[in-house]
């Protein structure tokens, strides 16, 4: 009755004549637990895009994992570059796989089926490569689910020699010691180019039978690729509770690990063929990147201090891929995506195109996420609201201008309104407000301004409509390594409940002021991993060891399970995460470059406290963060100034003038003090 | 002017559900251009009503969806293409094809109609559906056996959920055929025809009547029959002409 043949039927004759038995699908086992779990179709794969028959005998087999639900997974724009990278390749072929919701993990263990790809339904322990997708650290006890489901030990030391590497990449990787102890090897970086690197490698490890001790060889052969990180190869010192370095067991492995940077990414317009899910995801659209990288540099932001430096897509390309992916998929909503989609050099000209593709009779609609207020104007405004209103989100982060000097997000609060003024202007009713709290030097006058913006806004758009409204998101913050911020003691989970308390009874009796905030108790969560050292990497086991997994789902996080891990690690939270760090110590991460000068980040951070702001070299002189010096590379940006609107970071209006005056302020002690 | 659709649900697609079946269709439509309507308003949607939704984890042979089309651009029986498909006219078969080519294998298109509207909404029209399923952990000779007691009884009580209470009903009546075809590799199949009308019964229902300890195999609607001047029809049958999408 169904069209899939059971798998000990096929098998496959390769050009030398050998018959070799294909991978075992374990779909006739899969199928009957399927009626009885909540979604079954993120089970299934069949998605359009999706690599049907791509096995390979000979090739170097890559399962793509996303640690977390399918939903959420699925359109990672970063494994499905990779995915469809892999698949081009003769010496690769890759398939992909995401973590089972709790309900599927029972029925699989119950039944003893394994962790599974979606693509061809086979065992993940038959491939190569198991590599995760780290782009949260709450996912990190799913990680290690996913490594048991697929009947492998979750720590590295204890693998035998055939076992599968597991690798990991992604933003999270740029800290990997907490999960050192499971991971076989790190990626920083873009993965465009390093996996062909890995893929090699690992291609002659596979030729060679994989026999006893074949293991060590492989990894450290790997240990001496640039941008990868293999663990396993570095001694971790300790002075006293203080972490003090490692240091590498053979020397021809780095000592320092350099992350990987595409230079130009117009060489890589991937993905070609975006996977189009069967069933609703997250981003349920076409996801077209317009711009890799930011230089705007918000000290809070860990994406835009370890993508640098700016590398835009040219517009045509931009374009091409807009117009062949929507009528390849048939989708009727697109998004530009990057880290502050309004930089983008021609932004209006790109969005209009969009809407006047005859293609699309007029009924596709864009969606721009992270805009930065300062480039929101009119004609941007007008541009997206032609179709199909997307819903509107600004980030200003902090309420006061004191504040946003801090966190080096210059935008002003005319930016702010300018921006609000054009959204409701060109019909829409509601926009959100993302704000973060528990920022350094933080006072309550300057979370209530929050309060005082919103309301603001809400005044504003009673102008254009009756039913202005303002959604207010607040996020309790994470200090992340490689920011200005990696030093910073973030605030206890009671002074961020206070916090948010403080700025819910402020707004109590505004009806259009909606306020919705982030568990403060996941904030400690998030920050014990995120700085962690390697020791936490007991405290992430032992969590997941009493079921802790789907952190990042408040119906599933246990902020108990973290504080008795920590007990029986013996560790302390407040050292881990709301202790301020000097100058002086040597931070868990110190052997990973992201490209910029530890000094640097030291001086932004001694800038921040000043309550100075720095502008965007993408425009302006370079003051030598590393990102490009470090690694012969530059910034691929069509236009020479700032878009047009807003004060630009200039604290100025410049919605006349098309050339912007940044010159901010002196800036001391910045700039070549390496 | 609409478009009637008959499609097929095959294979792993049975556990894509019914809400995500719609987002598929309209994305086929808009690939290959077909002149759908929009409704009005702040978030216009594209126009398409379904016949009886198919319950998640089912397969069919015999799925409908009507497609309100733009009466400027159709012309004896042909529709001029917009959007992706500009500048192509298309017959009634090339429409077909098109769209069975635009959907995800296991999706086909088996019959399709450009027609004028009316004749009242599809999913109100149904009388009654065919279904053949497999019974998982039962042998022919019991289902045999059941079945002829059920179709003997002139009551059958099944318990249902209403408003989070367990009642009993009498599903008699609506069963209107059923009987033992054969064995497949998961065990007996079964035929049955079942009502439609005044509520849906649906195959998982019979399992406690036919095997109480086992399980619901694969189930597959076969038909969805409506009644035109007393006669009971089928609202589109297969179109011969078209060779199924091979799949790779």
């Amino acid at each position: 009755m169904t069209i899939n043949k059971a798998a000990h039927d096929l098998e496959i004759r390769a050009e030398d004549g050998i018959i070799r038995p294909q991978m075992t699908s374990l779909w006739p086992r899969l199928e009957p637990l399927l009626p009885r779990v909540e979604k079954p179709a993120r089970y299934i794969g069949c998605e359009d895009g999706a690599n049907a028959n791509i096995y390979k005998p000979d090739a170097t087999s890559w399962l793509l994992t996303y640690p977390d639900t399918y939903e959420i997974g699925l359109p990672n724009q970063g494994l499905q570059i990779l995915y469809e990278l892999l698949n081009e390749r003769p010496d690769a072929f890759a398939e992909r796989s995401y973590a089972p919701w709790t309900d599927m993990e029972a029925q699989m263990r119950a039944a003893d089926v394994p962790f599974f790809s979606v693509d061809t339904h086979r065992p993940a322990a038959e491939f190569d490569i198991l590599a995760f997708n780290l782009s949260a650290e709450l996912v990190y006890t799913n990680v290690l689910n996913c490594i048991d489901l697929a009947g492998i030990e979750i720590r590295a030391s204890e693998r035998s020699d055939a076992d599968p590497l597991i690798g990991a990449g992604g933003h999270c990787a740029y800290n990997p010691e907490p999960l050192a102890d499971f991971v076989d090897f790190f990626v920083m970086g873009d993965g465009e180019e390093v996996i062909a690197d890995i893929t090699t490698a690992v291609g002659e490890w596979r030729k060679s039978g994989k026999p006893t001790g074949s293991r060590e060889s492989v990894l450290h052969a790997l240990a001496r690729i640039p941008g990868v990180y293999v663990p396993s190869m570095y001694d971790v010192n300790y002075d006293d509770q203080q972490f003090s370095g490692i240091r590498a067991r053979h020397a021809d492995v780095q000592q320092r690990i350099p992350k990987r940077t595409i230079a130009d990414l117009a060489d890589w317009p991937y993905p070609r063929n975006q996977l189009v899910p069967l069933t609703e995801v997250v981003h349920d659209r076409l996801n077209v990147e317009i711009f890799r990288g930011c230089t705007r540099g918000c000290r809070f932001c860990q994406a835009g201090m370890i993508t640098r430096p700016v590398r835009e897509r040219p517009a045509s390309q931009v374009r091409e891929m807009i117009s062949a992916g929507l009528e390849r998929t048939g989708y009727d909503e697109v998004s530009l995506t990057s880290l502050s989609t309004a930089d983008f050099s021609g932004i209006e000209d790109v969005v209009t195109d969009t809407i006047d593709e005859p293609g699309t009779c007029g009924r596709v609609s864009v969606s721009l996420p992270s805009l930065r207020v300062d480039a929101f104007t009119v004609g941007v405004a007008a541009q997206v609201s032609r179709a199909r209103r997307t819903g509107l989100t600004f980030a200003p982060e902090a309420g006061s201008w004191r504040m946003r000097q801090i966190i080096n997000k210059l935008v002003t609060e005319e930016d702010l309104y300018d921006a609000v003024r054009s959204a409701y202007s060109q019909g829409w009713h509601r926009v959100k407000l993302y704000f973060l709290t528990g920022l350094p030097s933080e006072m309550d006058e300057d979370t209530l301004a929050i309060a005082d913006l919103a309301e603001r806004c809400v005044e504003i758009g009673k102008q254009y409509t009756k039913k202005a409204s303002v959604t207010v998101s607040l996020g309790g913050f994470v200090p992340k390594p490689h920011t200005p911020f990696q030093w910073f003691g973030q605030n206890q989970p009671e002074e961020l409940r206070r916090k948010v308390e403080l700025l819910r009874s402020r707004l109590r009796h505004n009806k259009r002021v909606h306020l919705k905030w982030h568990s403060p108790e996941a904030s400690t969560a998030e920050g014990i991993t995120s700085r962690g050292d390697r020791r936490i990497g007991r405290v992430i086991e032992y969590v997941w060891r009493k079921g802790g997994t789907f952190q990042e789902w408040s119906e599933h996080f246990d902020l108990n399970l973290w504080q008795e891990a920590m007990i029986a690690s013996d560790l302390d939270i407040d050292w881990y995460v709301h202790r301020h760090r000097d100058e002086s110590e040597v931070l868990p991460w110190d052997h990973i470059h992201a490209g910029l000068h530890k000094d640097f980040l030291w001086q932004d951070w001694q800038d921040a406290l000043a309550g100075y702001g720095i502008e965007d070299c993408r425009w302006t002189p370079c003051y030598d963060c590393g990102a490009c010096t470090e690694y012969g590379i530059e910034h691929v940006v069509a236009s020479p100034s700032p878009p047009n609107g807003g004060s630009q970071g200039t604290g100025q209006d410049l919605t006349t003038g098309h050339l912007v005056p940044v010159e901010l302020r002196p800036r001391a002690g910045v700039g070549g003090t390496q | 002017m609409r478009l009637r659709i008959k499609f097929s649900k095959l294979g792993k697609v049975r556990f894509v559900g019914h809400r995500d079946v719609a987002r598929i269709m309209e994305r086929a439509l808009r690939r290959c251009g077909i002149p759908v309507t929009y409704s009005e308003g702040f978030s216009p949607r594209l126009r398409m009503s379904f016949g009886l939704a198919l319950p998640t984890c089912y397969e069919s042979e015999a799925e409908y969806l009507d497609v309100p089309l733009d009466p400027e651009l159709v012309a004896d029986g042909s529709i001029i293409c917009t959007g992706w498909g500009q500048g192509k006219v298309y017959e009634q078969h090339q429409i077909q094809v098109a769209l069975s080519r635009a959907l995800p294998n296991g999706f086909d298109v088996v019959a399709l109609t450009v027609e004028p509207k009316g004749g009242g909404s599809l999913q109100e029209a149904v009388r009654s559906c065919g279904w053949t399923f497999d019974i998982l952990g039962a042998t022919p000779h019991q289902v045999e056996k059941t079945i002829q007691q059920a179709l003997n009884s002139s009551v059958i009580e099944v318990n249902r959920k209403k408003k989070n209470e367990l009642v009993r009903e009498d599903i008699r009546q609506g069963i209107h055929e059923l009987r033992l075809n054969g064995e497949s590799e998961r065990g007996p199949v079964v035929i049955a025809e079942l009502a439609a009308k005044p509520r849906v019964i649906r195959p998982s229902e019979l399992i406690d009547v036919l095997a109480p300890a086992a399980e619901l195999g694969v189930a597959r609607r076969t038909h969805q029959w409506i009644e035109i001047d007393g006669q009971r029809t089928e609202p589109l049958m297969p179109s011969t002409s078209l060779q199924p999408k091979e799949y790779p």
